[in-house]
């Protein structure tokens, strides 16, 4: 029973106003839910903060710099490798001389922060496994505010999403307004 | 002021204005003639790979093509990058228009490799690989050039899967992998941030890899194949007068989108124009800046050996692509892009960018194929000046062909992926509003990230 009233339960609002889904965030902060609890979804990018929503974090920015790292050493191990196995000493020049070695390493470093961008986008992509409920009305431009509470407190979550106006609220059994189309 | 597009301004968030790919037929004159010239590009190409492989001086034109491609298509993506870092909301609705561009540049590799397996030894000649030969330049230029094409189709893709993906029970229907290609959209607030992020990123990383490729292609392909010509400068004549090509041939393509998509065509129009039109008038001048810079230090030192490989690609051999790239890229277009009236009209400056972007072809022809029909790319200085080589029927052909091809491929991408960034456009249109200020209009534009 105790584990029961741990667990965490979603619930789905849709609303047909942005304004309505601000209302619905900040009901569920003020009803002491945070940030991490609420998901935004929309079929429109609105600016960050938009909904009364915090700063949402994201690791994607760390993945072109690890790429370039591991590329760039690629590049080192590649350049140097050649030159090591072939030594020909030009213009009295060193064996491995960075001028001329600088296109090999941006080429490597490019290719590694690319690479790891594209890996990263995917990464944080799917992780976490997307939202759990869902509705095909968001992609028609409704705006949907997604709470994950306890199930102790799941009667808070649910008022504060009711008291902003919602077309829709759904949980994973399926509409708790009896509208029509939900899933 | 120009005003944009109303259509654009209006754009419903509910239902959310989804836009569409271009509806193509073969019975249409115009798509019919592309898929002719697609055609003939792919058999010339195939011809010259049975007939010429390893012939040098049979691909002189086809490295022309290459450059061509290199320098409109492949420059196409940065204007996407750059309204976006910028956050023009005037180049909404040619995002994915430039954005686009990168599926016909792929075809830049088809041409690379057998382009690159014509080239001589490095061992002998100038180069850029200095005593380097794990792979240089075959495996370094190609590897480069892939680069950059996989970070321009990582660009369209990513922008377009909004668009692409549809309701949130289409993906979550969908296979493991074919959701994680869709990104396994939902439209969260953190998908839409990485979306942003990745954007600007990758966006980034396609400018360095532009450059990069230019620098290496134009000395591999061209500088180094020619001796005596050691130019610093030429590289970044050619990165420079791309993006004045791929500024010119986005405008042609939007030019030609609001006269044959009555779909897209309603939100393109003269704010394009005057805006890219600024951009166009800098990139013109720029023509002039690098080619003078680069002329006047050979001028002024009087190296025998320079001053050869100057008469080549300006003075003598090739003097009337010069003058044609002269008229068509500088002269012609900075006289009537002065005029606010030419600067301002989406179809006034279409015809100069279609002059520009001829002029180009010209500008290729007189720096790429003299190096590469040059039968002694090997020592220091020429010891005459080569005899003009110009084009057979074959190479003519091929021309013509391969640029259809790239137009064509252009037309194919843009019938299975919407023409409009659609998410972008609605986002715009929640954002910028027009609002009576006394006794005029304004607009009022939010620029929140």
């Amino acid at each position: 029973m105790a584990m029961q009233s741990q667990a965490k339960r979603e619930l789905l609002a849709l609303y047909e106003e942005p304004d309505q889904a601000a209302d619905a965030v900040e009901r569920l902060h003020s009803a002491g839910f945070d940030d991490n609890d609420i998901e935004i979804l929309s079929s429109t990018p609105y600016p960050e903060g938009a909904f009364g929503e915090g700063h949402t974090k994201h690791r994607l920015f760390a993945f072109p710099f690890a790429g370039a790292a591991c590329g760039m050493a690629v590049g080192i191990a590649w350049i140097v490798g050649a030159q090591v196995s072939l030594p020909i000493i030009t213009g009295g020049k060193p064996i491995v001389a960075v001028p001329a070695i600088i296109q090999i390493l941006y080429e490597g470093t490019l290719l590694g922060a690319v690479l790891f961008t594209v890996l990263g986008v995917l990464f944080e992509s799917r992780l976490p496994d997307g939202v759990g409920l869902y509705d095909d009305r968001i992609s028609e431009g409704y705006i949907g505010i997604s709470v994950m509470a306890r199930e102790r407190r799941l009667p808070d979550a649910q008022i504060a999403l009711e008291e902003a106006s919602p077309i829709d609220l759904l949980s994973k059994e399926g509409s708790l307004m009896h509208a029509p189309g939900t899933t | 002021m120009i005003a944009p597009e109303a259509a654009g301004l209006k754009l419903s968030l509910r239902p959310p204005y989804r836009p569409q790919a271009l509806s193509i037929s073969l019975n249409h004159a115009g798509i019919a003639l592309l898929a002719a010239l697609g055609v003939l590009g792919i058999v010339v190409y195939v011809i010259k790979l049975i007939t010429a492989w390893g012939d040098r001086a049979e691909w002189a034109y086809p490295t022309v093509v290459l450059m061509f491609i290199l320098s409109t298509a492949t420059a196409a993506p940065l204007i996407a990058y750059a309204s976006r870092m910028a956050k023009g909301y005037w180049a909404l609705p040619l995002r994915r228009v430039a954005a686009l561009y990168a599926v016909p540049s792929l075809l830049s590799f088809v041409l690379l490799i057998p382009i690159m397996a014509s080239l001589p030894p490095l061992d002998g000649r100038s180069t850029l690989w200095f005593e380097f030969r794990a792979g240089a330049p075959f495996l370094t230029d190609a590897l480069a050039l892939a680069i950059l094409l996989l970070t321009g189709m990582a660009l369209l893709w990513f922008s377009a899967v909004p668009d692409l993906a549809g309701p949130p029970s289409r993906v979550r229907a969908m296979g493991r992998w074919q959701r994680l290609l869709y990104l396994n959209w939902a439209g969260t607030a953190r998908q839409w941030k990485v979306l942003r992020a990745a954007n600007l990123a990758l966006g980034a990383f396609y400018l360095m890899g532009y450059a990069f490729v230019h620098m290496l292609l134009t000395t591999d392909l061209g500088q180094s194949l020619l001796p005596g010509w050691r130019s610093g400068i030429f590289p970044v004549y050619s990165a420079v007068t791309g993006i004045q090509a791929g500024i010119a041939i986005t405008l042609l393509t939007a030019a030609l989108m609001r006269r044959f998509s009555p779909e897209a065509g309603r939100f393109i129009g003269d704010e394009q124009a005057a805006a890219l039109g600024k951009i166009l008038v800098a990139a013109t001048l720029m023509w002039f800046y690098f080619f003078w810079s680069d002329f006047l230090l050979i001028w002024y030192a009087r190296l025998p050996s320079e001053v050869a490989a100057m008469q080549v690609t300006v003075a003598i051999t090739y003097i009337l692509p010069f003058a044609l790239t002269g008229v068509l890229m500088f002269a012609l277009p900075l006289a009537l892009l002065i005029f606010n009236r030419v600067r301002q009209s989406l179809s006034l400056i279409a015809g100069v960018s279609a002059m520009i972007v001829v002029g180009l072809l010209f500008d290729r022809i007189r720096f790429f194929v003299a190096p590469m029909a040059n039968p002694s790319p090997f020592g220091h200085a020429m010891t005459e000046l080569p005899a003009p080589y110009w084009p057979n029927a074959l190479d003519v052909l091929f021309v013509i062909g391969f640029i259809g091809l790239m137009i064509a491929v252009f037309v194919y991408a843009a019938s299975r992926i919407p023409v409009l960034n659609g998410w972008e456009m609605r986002q715009g249109a929640m954002l910028r509003k027009e609002r009576t200020f006394m006794k005029t209009h304004v607009y009022v534009i939010g620029k929140p990230d």
